[in-house]
């Protein structure tokens, strides 16, 4: 999950002062059931809930009340079901994702999601927060891979939504709908996710990139409609390449993927592109650690063709943040910038700028900068948090609004 | 409002024309693709344009009708029907708005045809990718309510996959954007939410769908089996070893027969037991090494035969076969079932087998023509709908069918929708719990449940359930 320690260290002890005696230590169900008990004792006294999976990125600084006590589900823990031949597994919400990755590894599959932070991070709060990464634009967004979810809703109900087959239309959708919804609609207790296939034989490229946006808007566009069919494409800056030794400009890391005919073919073309170099798989683990610690990342996004735009415009508002770091998923259109801890008193107004831009969405920021981004109060999704968690005790003062 | 009354509101927005009063001009509005069922709707009414229709769905809400939105009615699961209530015709609003090539997006009314789209884009080298067989005819806008799927969902993914935004009127007359295609918005998936929503949530005033690269190079095989247990086990094995097939899709002799003696005949061998119809696209580079693959998979689990398409002629006719299976079928009844169901892969050699003892034991003759890449079943039975007898035993058929794919750990729709065929098989995979959570996101979007009423979740389901949890 993008989870962490944030700025609320304090309620890791659990309940603020006022709580009621149960709820001022965290609760560490085993199980469903236990979790639905916790819930539902915790509505009647209208105690709100902070929802844990591995605690790394705990509030992502949003301003959660203080009374709120830590509901940490990492209990809810191991894969339950896993048959290779039909490429799903269903798995506790507490499980990590370094775990699902052993146990699909050996039957060369793997759940596609990496997420940015450690692989400690928990299946539920991948899920709850639509946490992804490089792989998402080839292989699927939290979205397309949740086949099926088992939840506790606000008032401590279990619900499940969708199933254990790779498709499936029965019903209405509750797995779309608590997916991304930061654990505002329900506590998610067990997934069942689609795997992929390993490639057969993949490569990663570092292509240089132009510093001239024109010139880069070209290159990117010509990557898009190259004969590739890369498993990620990730623009990253120099910042980046320089802290992990590799100097140079900016660059396009490609993750060449296919069986070993294809991506020699695949390699060639994007070696026509410009000056490229093969990098090891091991670039991408660095990628997913650029963030240290208590950095803030945002993420500023548009139409894949305004990529370039984007880019040069944020590189240009952070030129004088010593360390601030960028990364592109080039054909979802996201950039991602990592300002590190110490640039704290200039994240709001430069959130508030990038803004002015293009779709700006908070990962982990300091309170104020929060306040500069536009908070979600549309009629549907004040009614849909109204009719999940009608308490309003679920992770209060993230994501959602309140009634 | 009287029904005279309201047929003439309605005249007044859209023109006499587009205003269905009359029973005898309504019959054909009584059915959907799903035989067995009649319900003929009270008024018919087609607005033209976005404004016609925003203010349809307005005179509805103000006079509390119930209505139900109609594509082209192609649909499987009778979730077209409108018993009594007001049908909302969407299939005139036919407009592809805009397409944004570069960045392979389209926004499109709801009445576009599926096929049409592709067509639209091709000149950028594009298509629509979700291909129901019945997109030479059925609506994009009908496509997003049902979460349609097709054959290249396999590799390509579903409706759900390919919406990025929706403008959408809610049954009460409010007009509200979900998602968005300049980039990520904070909050729910409100898009994921209302796509395979079946007419329940609103009628979409527009959509914007992800548009897909054509590949550099395709490949179209058939392999040809003597039994449906060796054809069952070779999709798994192609599954099993990370070959990701375009499409993977499995016909049983009956449906090879009945495509063979039709129109539509693909050259499929008529004395195999089954065949694998497979697509392999992508890059040229390499991709002959995977047709190797899939060829070697296919002899070493029993295939007598796998041929490939040498041209273009012959790939599309192999696919046509497919594509008009359903339609060939025409000639060997009157009516017929075309069923839906899932499975996990792994299970199909013993499910098939299953269901061919419930056809057996039936009297019934059981169609196989089905995604076998994933596990989507389309057990179709061919009767005559007037004989009480036989009409019974599908039913019976049909109910055995739908618990033996439950049981081994299916859903009983994989993308033609709950409607009102499958209404009452929810409660055997959903708890009481999940489904009124399912009515507690519905009364969301239409509190008053307007919107194609009676289906998906059965009504005793909210009733039950609404008044107790606070206190349990």
């Amino acid at each position: 999950m993008r989870e962490s320690d944030g700025s609320g260290d304090k309620m890791l002890s659990g309940g603020g002062p006022g709580a009621p005696a149960a709820f001022r230590s965290p609760l560490r169900p085993r199980d469903t059931a236990d979790v639905a008990d916790a819930v539902r004792d915790a509505a009647a006294l209208g105690v709100p809930l902070r929802i844990r999976g591995a605690g790394h990125w705990l509030d992502a600084g949003r301003p959660v009340p203080a009374s709120a006590c830590v509901l940490d589900v990492s209990a809810l823990r191991g894969i339950t079901e896993y048959n290779p031949g039909d490429l799903t597994l269903t798995a506790g919400a507490g499980t990590t994702l370094a775990e699902i990755d052993e146990a699909t590894r050996a039957n060369g599959q793997w759940l596609p999601l990496d997420p940015a932070g450690a692989t400690t991070a928990t299946l539920g709060a991948t899920l709850a927060t639509a946490s992804c990464g490089p792989l998402a634009s080839a292989l699927g967004l939290p979205r397309d891979l949740a086949l099926g979810l088992e939840f506790v809703d606000g008032r401590g109900i279990v619900v499940r939504g969708g199933g254990r087959v790779v498709k499936n239309v029965a019903g209405f959708d509750l797995v779309r709908l608590t997916v991304g919804a930061w654990g505002t609609l329900g506590v998610i207790t067990e997934a069942t996710v689609r795997l992929r296939a390993r490639p057969e034989a993949e490569c990663t490229m570092a292509l240089d990139a132009p510093r001239e946006t024109g010139t880069l808007a070209l290159l990117l566009r010509a990557l898009r409609e190259a004969p590739l069919t890369p498993i990620a494409t990730e623009l990253v800056d120099a910042t980046f390449r320089a802290g992990n030794g590799d100097r140079g400009s900016d660059a396009v890391l490609v993750r060449l993927a296919g069986n070993a005919a294809s991506v020699a073919a695949q390699r060639r073309h994007v070696e026509s592109l410009g000056t490229a170099r093969e990098l090891p798989a091991s670039a991408w683990d660095r990628l997913a650690a650029a963030d240290p610690d208590g950095a803030f990342t945002v993420r500023i996004s548009h139409r894949p063709s305004r990529v370039a735009d984007l880019w040069h415009a944020i590189a240009t508002a952070t030129a004088e943040i010593e360390g601030a770091v960028r990364h592109a998923s080039i054909e979802r259109g996201v950039v991602r910038l990592i300002v590190p801890a110490t640039a704290h008193e200039v994240v709001a107004p430069l959130v508030r700028c990038l803004a002015s831009h293009a779709s700006v969405l908070g990962e982990r920021l300091p309170r104020a900068a929060w306040e500069a981004l536009p908070a979600v109060t549309d009629r549907l999704s004040r009614g849909v948090r109204a009719a999940f968690d009608p308490h309003q005790i679920l992770n209060p003062g993230l994501l959602a609004p309140m009634a | 409002m009287s029904h005279d009354a309201l047929g003439a509101a309605l005249a007044a927005i859209v023109g006499e024309r587009q205003v269905l009063v009359r029973p005898s001009e309504l019959l054909v509005y009584a059915t959907d693709g799903l035989p067995g069922y009649r319900k003929q709707p009270g008024i018919a009414v087609f607005p033209r344009t976005r404004d016609e229709l925003v203010q349809v769905v307005r005179l509805l809400a103000r006079e509390g009708v119930p209505f139900v939105p109609r594509g082209a009615g192609t649909g499987l699961s009778g979730g077209a029907l409108a018993d009594g209530s007001v049908l909302l015709g969407l299939n005139r609003l036919t407009r592809v708005l805009s397409v944004d090539a570069e960045n392979r997006l389209a926004v499109v009314e709801p009445g576009v045809v599926n096929v049409h789209l592709t067509r639209a884009v091709a000149p950028y080298g594009l298509h629509y990718a979700p291909d129901p067989s019945s997109q030479a005819a059925c609506t994009i806008g009908g496509n997003v309510a049902e979460n349609a799927g097709g054959p290249h969902c396999l590799k390509y993914g579903v409706t759900l996959n390919h919406v990025v935004a929706l403008t959408v009127i809610l049954p009460d007359g409010d007009i509200v954007t979900l998602g968005s295609a300049d980039g990520e918005r904070d909050g729910y998936d409100l898009v994921g939410c209302f796509v395979g929503s079946e007419g329940c949530f609103g009628v979409a005033l527009d959509a914007t769908v992800r548009l897909t690269r054509n590949p550099q190079a395709v490949r179209t095989l058939l392999a040809d089996f003597t039994s449906m247990d060796a054809a069952a086990r070779a999709t798994s094995a192609i599954i099993a070893a990370g070959i990701v097939p375009a499409a993977l899709e499995m016909m049983d002799q009956a449906t090879i027969r009945a495509v063979e003696a039709s129109i539509y005949a693909a050259g499929y061998p008529t004395d195999a037991a089954a065949v694998l119809l497979m697509e392999l696209d992508g890059l040229e580079a390499g991709i002959d090494v995977d047709v190797e693959k899939l060829r070697t998979i296919c002899l070493d689990g029993g295939a007598r035969a796998v041929r490939i398409a040498r041209d273009e002629g012959e790939r599309t006719r192999l696919w046509q076969g497919r594509k008009k299976a359903f339609g060939a079928m025409g000639r060997i009844s009157s009516h017929l079932v075309v069923q839906d169901a899932v499975i996990p892969r792994t299970r199909l050699p013993e499910v098939l087998r299953l269901i061919a003892q419930i056809g057996a034991a039936e009297r019934l003759s059981v169609c196989n023509v089905f995604h076998a890449g994933d596990g989507n079943l389309h057990p179709n039975i061919p009767y005559n709908a007037n004989d009480p007898d036989e009409s019974a035993r599908v039913h019976r058929a049909m109910r055995a069918i739908m618990r033996a794919c439950v049981d081994a750990g299916g859903s009983v729709t994989g993308e033609h929708g709950i409607g009102l065929d499958k209404i009452d098989y929810m409660p055997r995979i959903f708890s009481p719990e999940s489904l009124d959570a399912m009515c507690r996101l519905r009364a969301v979007f239409d509190p008053a449940r307007r919107a194609n009423p009676g289906k998906v979740v059965p009504v005793r389901s909210c009733r039950e359930w609404t008044q107790a949890p606070a206190t349990r």
